[in-house]
């Protein structure tokens, strides 16, 4: 098959809806963690794509109405030290505004610590936070405007997580190749100044697979000190029909030195699990699991 | 010992007559081998890098490259800002468009702190905000006043950001602790690789190259020159501009010199042999020399390095001389009608001992310093010694070759004589009145020595590179302007390591912590002063602060092991990346860093002890504690230099004064030829107190350059005394006919190389400076003992009859 380089142009219609798009950032690791399911399903294949349509139809699936989900965390850093963190998640949609309460699990001393966040659709609107410290037994809004920071100490930033608008983008179909077996777009997403200032990439490289269009591969260039960011799905499993990565490893690099890595592992991921909508409260932030 | 010596001579002989027939050949060779070597020029690095100083594997080098690699480079450029009202917003956007600019365009950068993106956590009823200082830019008088309270209240601004008055601003740019690493390759790849390190195994990375540090530095310059101006005061200071000006100061004087150097020995070789040969054929042997050195230096990797740039110059005065007493009887004897060939086999087997013995001597003053702590004082014992043989190599191989094939010209002997009437009479006037006055020479000898002896002993030791620089320069002034106002550009580091995950998180631990930093941070002893302490206590602490509601009473860390942990948890999720600056990944090791001013090493020494075991005493077994950072290379490099001086001096005198016996093979006589070789090098050491010279890496190399230097006069002196003792055994006409003969050629060594010394006064750097005269001195010293204190030595222990061989 031949390739060739898929133009974006911004006239298409690719905002249909505004969408959050974190999942062409981070290949769907959210997806689990964040009730962005993956819709199984068998796209059609039979004429030529452009880069902008495939991402399209990676924003489009069904992102389920909520879920829950236990996350580890292995950070380890350059020298292969590791330490271990792991969080419950709560997560729920409600219409296109997401909002997720988590709560640390382990370490022992920040068991309890819990965040929730309110992701509003609405680019122009900040997100709302709150953190909850058992030990000071007060929660606090956090106002902070900085996205590029590590989330939890992990290799991915808090602007990995958040709504982001597909029309900051301009997409390129660089190559079409196979990725242990599987056929995959590699696409090309090129951001503007806003985009850039608000996630730190100055480039990024997405590899999307044919038959799903799970992303399971991404290589983002990072602004601040010259680094690459690499992501890649190492498990994809089926739950409740929907396609999940249970497994993903993010590295930071510099050149060929790796800086700190981090292992994503997802168990208990469950979807549509009808908990109350008060859930999502600064009480049951201080109340605590 | 005569048979043997007559066999060395012969030999010496035997290889002359060779190489004159064989002069192409010989040419060829020697072209090819300086070839060979200098091929490797390109490759000759140039370092001034202040971990330089110390050899890689020195143990101070390791802890701090582990540290650099765990923490980042310790070494930052300070920019100060002095305008005439900080707080003005006219003021602050400009520093914002100076900021942006820093952190768009200048390589290997790692962070840019100022005011501008200083963190700024606080809290506000019940929100806790977390924001760079200026992220919202103030745009009324209200805002201006808001913010000059927030800023003048907040403990971790001052003497970081904002000095204690509020007048100076500083802008901080830390670099990246390592040279960039191949980018290019594969786009689409980069996946395969990212494998997980071995847990221990720290990544071998290059450390930023001098090079590197150049860009940046420059880079730097490049922008605030853009900007500076009356009201737009900037300072610029920090050891890599410190580094980055040495080397420039470095490169200009070497070249400076080298050029200096050829035409004053080309004028001193032209006054002593008027012919254009004289001057042609040293110049040859001393030019190749440096450059075989050079390329060798360049093949093995060393660096040219602070004291090393004394190397071109010293092979230069250094390699004359040889040449210049095998020529100065060569020319003579030519004159006197012999044919060119005999004249030089003649000359050759008469100067071969003492020129091998002189130029081993010098070698083996150098090599002395091979073993040396101090990297490049090693590295240029070893270098300078090695290009002291090529020069004699040269030397006895290229005289009969380039004889053989330039033009010599005859001058006739009356005309010589004539010339040299004057000085011959000098010089005879100067054997008598040694002889005559023996034992008054050696009573006034002996005062100054002992006078000197006692001077010696107020030396006082130090090793500061910024001293080298003149006062009027604009890194020493900017430093020391900074120093006054910031309170420090250069910083102490400590480690404490407690050996297990979260071990940060113990409520003692960082109690100690804090009271480490109480302690510290208001030791001020005038010169010797911690302008700030910043450690973990003091992020945990403000964000204490900021989630009790801003509330100053709570500054202060939390003593509950849960809330430790999560505040440090909410730090880490904050967006700010400063934890990493100072606690490892695991939050066992942590970093306490003590900003200092640039003062003399001797001060850093002692006060590294000091808070070594400060340190060791407060956290015993809770952490272990290794102290780092630049002021700790600093102070290694000081008492290395010291104990490498000590050690090279001892072997210097014991290989040299086996050296002396072996020459003149009668032990007393040996050690008493020692005297007027040990003379110089005293009365030196007697003179730097009055002129307020320290002992420092570079005036240390005098003893042992001297004695290898003021040993050739010596020897020179000795072998003709002793071979015309020999033949009247009367002390007066031993020493009146050695002046004649050699006397000339030592007075002529002695100009050129002291001038080549002297020179040095002419550097940019105060170091090099002292340096020059005090050796240029020695040698002059040198040459007086030989013409004095020798004869006059000789005449007190002449037992007549006796002999020395037999």
């Amino acid at each position: 098959m031949t390739t060739k380089p898929y133009e974006y142009s911004k006239g298409e219609s690719v905002m249909k809806k505004a969408i959050s798009l974190q999942r062409f950032q981070t290949p769907l690791y959210l997806a689990a963690f964040f009730a962005l399911p993956m819709l199984l399903g068998y796209p059609a294949a039979s004429h030529a794509e452009t880069a902008a349509e495939i991402m399209q139809k990676v924003e489009d699936r069904d992102e389920g109405d909520n879920s829950i989900a236990e996350m580890e965390m292995v950070l380890i850093d350059k020298r292969g030290n590791e330490r271990i963190r792991k969080i419950k998640s709560f997560t729920k949609f409600k219409g296109k505004d997401r909002q997720r309460i988590m709560f640390f699990l382990h370490p022992a001393d920040v068991k309890g610590t819990g965040f929730l966040t309110y992701d509003y659709d609405d680019q122009k609107v900040d997100d709302d936070q709150w953190l909850y410290l058992p030990a000071l037994r007060k929660s606090k809004r956090i106002a902070s405007s900085d996205k590029d920071g590590s989330f939890m100490g992990s290799d991915l930033t808090y602007a990995d997580m958040t709504s982001r608008n597909l029309g900051d983008y301009e997409f390129k179909l660089i190559k079409e190749d196979a990725v242990e077996g599987k056929p995959v777009w590699i696409i090309e997403s090129n951001p503007n100044e806003r985009a850039i200032e608000e996630t730190g990439y100055t480039k990024s490289i997405l590899f999307v697979r044919k038959d799903n269009y799970v992303v399971i591969r991404g290589k983002h260039w990072v602004k601040d000190g010259n680094k690459e960011k690499y992501l890649d799905v190492k498990k994809l499993e089926q739950i409740d029909g929907i396609w999940v990565t249970t497994e993903i490893h993010v590295t930071t690099k510099k050149g060929k030195n790796t800086l700190h890595k981090t292992v994503l592992n997802f168990s208990n991921v469950k979807y549509n699990q009808n908990f109350p909508e008060d859930i999502f409260t600064i009480r049951n932030l201080e109340k605590g699991l | 010992m005569h048979l043997y010596r007559k066999a060395i001579e012969n030999w010496f002989e035997q290889l002359t007559k060779l190489v004159y027939k064989k002069r192409l050949t010989t040419i060829f060779l020697i072209l090819a081998l300086v070839g060979a070597i200098a091929s490797n020029l390109p490759n000759l690095k140039i370092d001034t890098e202040t971990e330089g100083f110390l050899h890689e594997n020195d143990p101070t080098r390791k802890v701090y490259n582990e540290f650099r690699d765990q923490f980042g480079r310790d070494e930052l450029i300070v920019l100060a800002l002095h305008p005439k009202d900080v707080f003005d917003i006219t003021f602050l956007s400009k520093l914002q468009t100076l900021h942006k600019e820093l952190e768009d365009s200048v390589p290997h950068l790692d962070d840019v702190t100022s005011l501008i993106n200083a963190r700024n956590t606080r809290g506000e009823g019940d929100q806790l905000i977390v924001e760079d200082l200026l992220e919202n830019f103030p745009q009324s008088q209200n805002d201006i006043t808001e913010l000059r309270e927030r800023v003048l209240s907040n403990p971790l601004y001052r003497n970081t950001m904002i000095s204690e008055d509020g007048k100076f601003t500083t802008l901080i740019i830390k670099t990246s602790a390592f040279a960039p690493s191949d980018n290019t390759g594969d786009m689409l790849g980069g996946f395969e690789d990212t494998k997980t390190p071995e847990i221990g195994t720290a990544p071998k990375r290059k450390f930023l190259s001098a090079e590197d540090n150049r860009e940046t530095v420059n880079k730097v310059k490049e922008i605030i020159a853009k900007y500076k101006s009356p009201d737009f005061p900037i300072l610029i200071a920090g050891s890599p501009v410190m580094t980055n000006d040495l080397k420039a100061a470095m490169m200009k004087d070497m070249q400076k010199f080298m050029k200096l150097l050829v035409v004053i020995i080309a004028i001193s070789l032209y006054a002593l042999f008027r012919r254009k040969t004289g001057v042609l054929i040293p110049l040859i042997i001393v030019i190749l020399s440096l450059l075989s050195t050079l390329g060798l230096m360049a093949l093995f990797g060393a660096a040219i390095k602070l004291p090393t740039q004394i190397l071109p110059s010293f092979l230069l005065a250094v390699g004359v001389g040889a040449s210049v007493h095998v020529l100065a009887l060569f020319f003579k004897e030519f004159d006197h009608g012999k044919s060119e060939e005999e004249a030089v086999v003649f000359a050759m087997g008469h100067s071969g001992i003492p020129i091998f013995m002189t130029s081993l001597t010098t070698a083996v003053g150098l090599a002395s310093f091979a073993t040396a702590e101090v990297a490049p004082i090693a590295d240029l014992g070893l270098f300078a010694g090695i290009g002291v043989m090529f020069s004699l190599l040269y030397t006895i191989v290229l005289i009969p070759a380039l004889i053989s094939i330039l033009p010599v010209s005859r001058k006739s002997t009356e005309n010589e004589i004539e010339r040299h009437a004057f000085m011959d009479g000098i010089l005879r006037k100067t054997a008598d009145f040694a002889t005559g006055n023996a034992k008054a020479i050696l009573s006034v000898s002996g005062v100054i020595i002992v006078l000197s002896l006692i001077s010696a002993s107020g030396i006082r030791f130090s090793h500061n590179p910024m001293a080298w620089f003149p006062k009027t320069w604009e890194i020493r002034k900017a430093t020391t302007e900074i120093d006054t106002n910031m309170r420090g550009t250069t910083s102490l580091e400590v480690i404490l390591d407690t050996g297990k995950e979260n071990g940060l998180h113990d409520v003692e631990f960082l109690n100690k912590l804090q009271n480490m930093e109480d302690r510290f941070s208001k030791l001020d002893r005038g010169e010797l002063f911690v302008g700030k302490v910043i450690t973990l206590v003091d992020m945990l602490k403000e964000i204490n602060k900021a989630l009790n509601e801003n509330r100053s009473d709570f500054y202060k860390v939390p003593q509950d092991r849960q809330l430790i942990a999560q505040e440090l948890l909410l730090f880490e999720n904050s967006g700010s990346d400063d934890l990493e600056d100072i606690v490892d990944s695991q939050f066992s090791k942590v970093r306490f860093t003590m900003k200092l001013p640039w003062i003399d090493s001797v001060a850093y020494s002692r006060f590294i002890k000091e808070v070594e075991a400060e340190f060791e005493n407060e956290f015993k077994g809770l952490a272990t504690v290794e102290v780092t950072g630049l002021a700790t290379l600093l102070g290694r490099t000081l008492g290395a230099a010291v104990t490498s001086a000590g050690k090279s001096y001892l072997i210097a005198f014991a290989m040299i004064t086996i050296m002396m016996i072996l020459l003149v093979g009668d032990i007393r006589i040996g050690l008493y030829s020692m005297i007027p070789n040990l003379f110089p090098i005293v009365v030196a050491l007697g003179i730097m107190i009055p002129f307020g010279m320290p002992l420092d890496l570079f005036t240390m190399l005098i003893g042992s350059i001297a004695l290898g230097l003021a040993v050739d006069d010596t020897v020179h002196f000795m072998h003709n005394f002793r071979k015309y003792y020999h033949e009247k055994e009367d002390v007066s006409d031993a020493v009146r006919r050695s002046l004649h003969t050699a006397g000339r050629a030592m007075l002529v060594t002695t100009i050129v190389l002291s001038t080549g010394f002297f020179i040095f006064m002419f550097a940019s750097m105060n170091n090099l400076f002292n340096f020059g005269f005090l050796t240029g001195l020695t040698i002059i010293m040198a040459l007086v003992a030989d013409f004095l204190i020798a004869p006059a030595l000789m005449k007190v222990i002449d037992k007549p009859g006796a002999g020395y061989d037999n």
